[in-house]
């Protein structure tokens, strides 16, 4: 995760707090999506960035997952998304996000 | 047991200053742990702890070498350091080649051990692989929490004055030093065991790797070689009289492009070879030897071959590394595409 976007989710977080936050991802491959779960749960792995050493433990999730996609309105998930999550490998991406929020995540929802 | 003191270099990115338009910020010297020290100071625990960490720019330090070098030694000898960390680097290149060059420098200068990471593949690994240790790593910034753990195992190591040892066990990079053992069982017997593995298809470890190279598969036959245009490609240093382009005897760092159109045989008042490592005179006579000219318009001639390419392309093979012939052999690929050539001889010297 860029330095920029490190530094909005930290000063996001201070002021409502961890358990107010909520991260949503959009990236590509699972590999690219379980370094920025872990960069807003358990730090920036890198150790460059605002993040680093600084665990967060915040929820954390890829919008092609069932736990965003089953809050929001079918037909505009359909419109957004459809065509991506056609493309993207979803397995792969949800079992790396589910990794990262057994291992980091703070919050057991 | 008191600390050990460590100064640990990271450049700009790792500083978290910023990326590539922070590039050529001079050197400085903070105290404490920044970025990936914060690491570090974990891994290395109650054994050794960073003092300080240089941060500087890639492009500053390879744009200032020496500059930036006596710069940053002077800053690490203020503080008495027992050992020296760089990087890790991972596959970023000027960054690496910046870690090894400072390690080195900091290590003969002061006279401490100096360690760093990289990923095999990243320049300054193979540059500074003797002269330091360098700990193989991942190829991305992401590797972080495997690489740490490893080099501060060896940079322990260091500080405690332990006896390092092989590369497989203490994970770095290969320095090409041999160094004599006493093996349990006498070589005939290693090298049958090792074979009989091998018949068993069980996993076996050589004990004199070969080193790897890509394999380009062929292509496919040609079909009718009487309408096929044929060009010469030579890494056997073939050149005009004089060597008009002055591609060099060793290490070339260019190709020639050749006009053969009005030639059906090559002398010694014509061409010449370029290359150097061999006894060159037999080529000179006669440079047909290494570029069959004579030969290929005999066979174009006889209706064999459809024709032969009007330009041949010639560079010195002795010590060019794997990356410039890459380099000169797509070029060469495009152009002989571009004018329509069905196949190519390959020679060498």
């Amino acid at each position: 995760m860029d330095l920029e976007n490190q530094k909005r989710v930290k000063d996001l977080v201070e002021k409502y707090g961890e358990e107010n936050v909520i991260v949503l991802l959009g990236a590509a491959e699972a590999e690219a999506s379980g370094l920025a779960a872990e960069t807003v749960t358990n730090g920036d792995p890198t150790f460059a960035g605002p993040l680093a050493g600084v665990q967060l433990g915040l929820r954390v999730y890829h919008v092609v997952e069932e736990q965003f996609k089953g809050e929001v309105d079918g037909d505009i998930y359909e419109d957004q998304i459809g065509m991506m999550e056609m493309v993207l490998d979803v397995d792969e991406i949800v079992s790396e996000m589910t990794e990262i929020r057994n291992e980091f995540c703070k919050f057991n929802d | 047991m008191s600390k050990k003191r460590v100064i640990h270099y990271i450049n700009q990115f790792f500083a978290g200053i910023g990326g590539e338009e922070k590039a050529d910020i001079k050197p400085e010297i903070r105290e404490g742990f920044v970025g990936p020290g914060m690491a570090f100071n974990k891994a290395m625990d109650a054994d050794a702890e960073i003092v300080a960490t240089v941060i500087c720019g890639d492009s500053y330090f390879s744009e200032n070498l020496e500059e930036a070098k006596k710069t940053i030694i002077n800053m690490v000898k203020e503080y008495k350091p027992d050992l020296f960390i760089a990087g890790p680097a991972f596959n970023a290149g000027r960054y690496g080649v910046a870690c090894g060059a400072i390690a080195e420098a900091i290590k003969e200068e002061l006279n401490i051990p100096a360690i760093s990471g990289m990923y095999i593949e990243n320049p300054g690994a193979d540059m500074y692989k003797k002269s330091i240790y360098i700990v193989e790593t991942g190829n991305s910034a992401a590797t972080m929490r495997k690489a740490v753990p490893t080099m501060s195992k060896l940079a322990i190591k260091m500080l405690k004055s332990e006896e390092i040892g092989a590369p497989d066990e203490d994970k770095y990079i290969p320095r090409g030093i041999r160094k004599n053992y006493f093996a349990k069982d006498r070589g005939s017997k290693r090298a049958v065991d090792m074979l009989m593995k091998k018949l068993k298809g069980e996993p076996f470890v050589t004990e004199y790797p070969m080193p790897s190279f890509d394999r380009v598969e062929p292509s496919a036959a040609i079909k009718d070689l009487t309408k096929a245009k044929i060009a010469i490609v030579t890494s056997g240093g073939i050149v005009p009289k004089g060597n008009p382009e002055r591609i060099e005897s060793s290490s070339a760092s260019k190709y020639g492009e050749y006009d053969i159109s009005g030639f059906t045989n090559l002398t010694e008042e014509s061409h010449e070879t370029a290359h150097g490592g061999y006894d060159p005179v037999h080529a000179n006579i006669d440079p047909d030897r290494v570029i069959p000219v004579d030969v290929l318009r005999d066979l174009e001639k006889e209706g064999v071959i459809g024709e032969l390419h009007n330009y041949f392309y010639s560079t010195v093979g002795n010590g060019t590394s794997v990356n410039s012939s890459k380099e000169f052999a797509t070029d060469i690929a495009k152009k002989l595409q571009n004018d329509g050539v069905d196949a190519v001889i390959l020679t060498s010297t």
